[in-house]
């Protein structure tokens, strides 16, 4: 075919750059969703709980991805900040998943367990308060910001469309779950029967006779990067 | 006809009016340009023989260097740890007490255990442990110590954590004393500092204190702290209980914050960093809890 041919003729160059660019898009990504080794086989990976699934729609809302990433990478002095490096299957049931390289602050990847509840409710109501240094914004509106939840059933039905598996049971206690979640000193066996009996149930936001924003907030940071048993696991070397 | 300076031209011709055509010149690029174009080209192949390149159906193409990030960053890791083999050694085989005394084991766990401090103790206990300005997260370069300030006891409190608890004494927050009454035991605690003059209050506040509260049986008869203080002679458990006597605040010393804590109750609480504790989060292998002990007993509180 004449160059000139494809070029007068815009149809047909849309036609043969779409042809072209499919290709590359298959031989490059295809294969990804059948290599074994994509998505390492690990031990303790569970769906969001409705709370921290509402935590982490606030995390988006808030733009808090701008700053943060949550993607430790293996080299030697990220391990020795953040911990193991992120794996795969630490993010699979992440939609939109939060990777990344921009880091204004810390990586978040295994913040989980690295502070107290209280120094989060500190730092989340004015950061400089805790780190005199920081150039982190104030979300103090969070602590006061009663959590809106009743839509959160139907955010897990959505996601369950997308693979990540809820059972239909987690969806219809849903609302029961996330307020059993928020209550200081919590011990909801259906929580626990439905998530494992290793989640935190908490007042997270320091306010125990109401759910805010920060509850879900905390909850959210509070799990992130602790599923995952990194003494039991085995890297496979490839 | 304008000059073409014998460069040939694609053959389009536009708007040539004045005499002056607009041309198309098809000026080859320079060559030096060119070739390394077709020397990344060349590379590109030569990479994916070398390295980790196309996906396949059950793999991809491994390279004939074996080369994998993976690999790479354990390679790393144990390049360090034969490095520092020598001295990790030693620190792991001797006490915290033999490691302080020799000088050059010191500065090597200092600066390590510094980095470790900026990572997992300072956004809590602020750069060099000199404090935060929110309450309840103790300065750690004082001598005011909550559990203590030698070695063993700085070992154990980051090792295991700590909780300290402080009921709440005020009805409506679970407690069993009325509002005047934690007036009262607010202005004793202030009058131990000099702050409060009101005699009458100071009194009814040192009764309670001393009696119905109970608040000697963790602060001590004299409130100067669990570390520090006796109840009726005897020492007392080792809880945290500040030394309420010395103006250097765990909350803070302004009335409302003292009355907030008598009212409300406290329950301050430091992560456990030791791999053996069942709290979830990060933790501190031994050498690095080690290192992180000397350095926090170097900041000056020392004992
Ligand atoms: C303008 C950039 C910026 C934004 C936006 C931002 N942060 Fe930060 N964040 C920082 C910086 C810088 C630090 C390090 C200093 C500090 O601890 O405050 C930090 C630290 C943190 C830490 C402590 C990390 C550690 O390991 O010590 C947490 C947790 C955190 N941010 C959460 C959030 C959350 C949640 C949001 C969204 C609500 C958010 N951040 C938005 C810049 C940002
Ligand atoms: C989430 C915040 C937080 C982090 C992170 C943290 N601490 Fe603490 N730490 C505290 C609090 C709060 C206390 C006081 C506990 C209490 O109120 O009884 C404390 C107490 C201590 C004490 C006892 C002080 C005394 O007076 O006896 C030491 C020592 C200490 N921390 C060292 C460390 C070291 C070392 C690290 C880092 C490995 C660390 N802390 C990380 C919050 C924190
Ligand atoms: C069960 C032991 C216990 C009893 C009883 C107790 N305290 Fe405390 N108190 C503590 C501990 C432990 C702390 C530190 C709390 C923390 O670490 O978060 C504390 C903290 C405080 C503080 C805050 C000090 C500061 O530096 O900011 C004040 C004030 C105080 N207590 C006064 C009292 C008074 C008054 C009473 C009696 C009404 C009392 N306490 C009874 C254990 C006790």
């Amino acid at each position: 075919m004449q160059h000139a041919t494809i070029e007068k003729s815009i149809p047909l160059m849309a036609i043969l750059t779409l042809i072209l660019v499919s290709i590359g898009g298959i031989v490059e990504i295809v294969p990804l969703f059948f290599i074994k080794s994509t998505i390492e086989k690990v031990d303790g990976m569970r769906p969001y709980t409705p709370l921290e699934l509402k935590g982490r729609d606030i995390y988006i809302r808030e733009g808090c991805y701008n700053c943060h990433s949550q993607m430790i990478r293996p080299f030697r002095d990220e391990a020795a900040r953040y911990g193991h490096y992120s794996l795969a299957a630490e993010s699979m049931y992440d939609h939109p998943f939060q990777w990344g390289s921009k880091r204004t602050g810390p990586d978040l990847a295994r913040i989980g367990g690295k502070y107290s509840n209280e120094w989060h409710q500190a730092h989340m109501l004015k950061p400089q308060n805790v780190v005199p240094e920081s150039v982190m914004p104030a979300y103090p509106w969070l602590q006061k910001a009663a959590l809106k939840y009743d839509d959160v059933d139907v955010r897990m039905q959505a996601l369950s469309k997308v693979g990540v598996p809820y059972s239909p049971e987690q969806i219809a206690n849903a609302k029961q779950d996330l307020a059993a979640q928020a209550k200081a000193g919590g011990n909801d066996p259906g929580l626990a029967k439905r998530y494992g009996n290793k989640v935190p149930q908490d007042d997270f936001d320091g306010k125990p006779d109401q759910i805010t924003e920060l509850d879900a907030l905390l909850a959210y940071l509070q799990m992130l990067g602790t599923l995952v048993d990194f003494s039991s696991y085995q890297a496979q070397t490839r | 006809m304008a000059d073409n300076k014998g460069v040939e031209t694609t053959g389009h011709q536009w708007d040539d009016d004045e005499g002056y055509p607009l041309q198309e010149f098809n000026n080859p690029l320079p060559k030096w340009w060119l070739y390394t174009f077709y020397a990344t080209i060349i590379w590109s192949f030569i990479y994916w023989v070398l390295y980790p390149a196309w996906p396949s159906a059950n793999g991809f193409t491994k390279g004939v260097l074996g080369w994998s990030m993976h690999t790479e960053f354990k390679e790393d890791m144990a390049a360090v740890q034969v490095q520092q083999k020598a001295f990790n050694d030693q620190m792991e085989r001797l006490s915290l007490q033999e490691i302080a005394k020799d000088n050059k084991l010191l500065q090597y766990a200092i600066s390590g255990g510094k980095a470790v401090f900026g990572d997992y103790c300072a956004p809590c206990h602020g750069t060099g442990g000199i404090g935060v300005k929110t309450g309840g997260f103790p300065t750690l370069a004082d001598d005011d110590w909550l559990f203590g300030g030698n070695l063993e006891t700085i070992h154990e409190t980051i090792s295991g954590g700590r909780v300290g608890q402080m009921p709440a004494h005020l009805k409506s927050a679970g407690g069993n004393f009325s509002d005047a009454q934690v007036d009262d035991l607010t202005s004793y605690v202030l009058s131990l500092t000099g702050q409060s003059k009101d005699a009458a209050a100071n009194q009814r506040g040192d009764a309670l204190f001393h009696g119905d509260a109970g608040c000697k049986g963790c602060h001590g008869d004299k409130g100067n702290g669990s570390l520090k203080g006796t109840v009726d002679g005897s020492p007392l458990p080792p809880i945290g209980a500040p030394n309420l006597t010395d103006a250097i605040w765990l909350y803070g010393g302004d009335r409302q914050t003292v009355r907030d804590s008598i009212a409300k109750g406290r329950s301050g609480k430091m992560p456990a960093w030791s791999k053996e504790s069942k709290e979830v989060g990060k933790k501190l292998d031994p050498l690095a809890l080690k290192q992180v002990t000397i350095y926090v007993h170097s900041l000056g509180g020392g004992q």
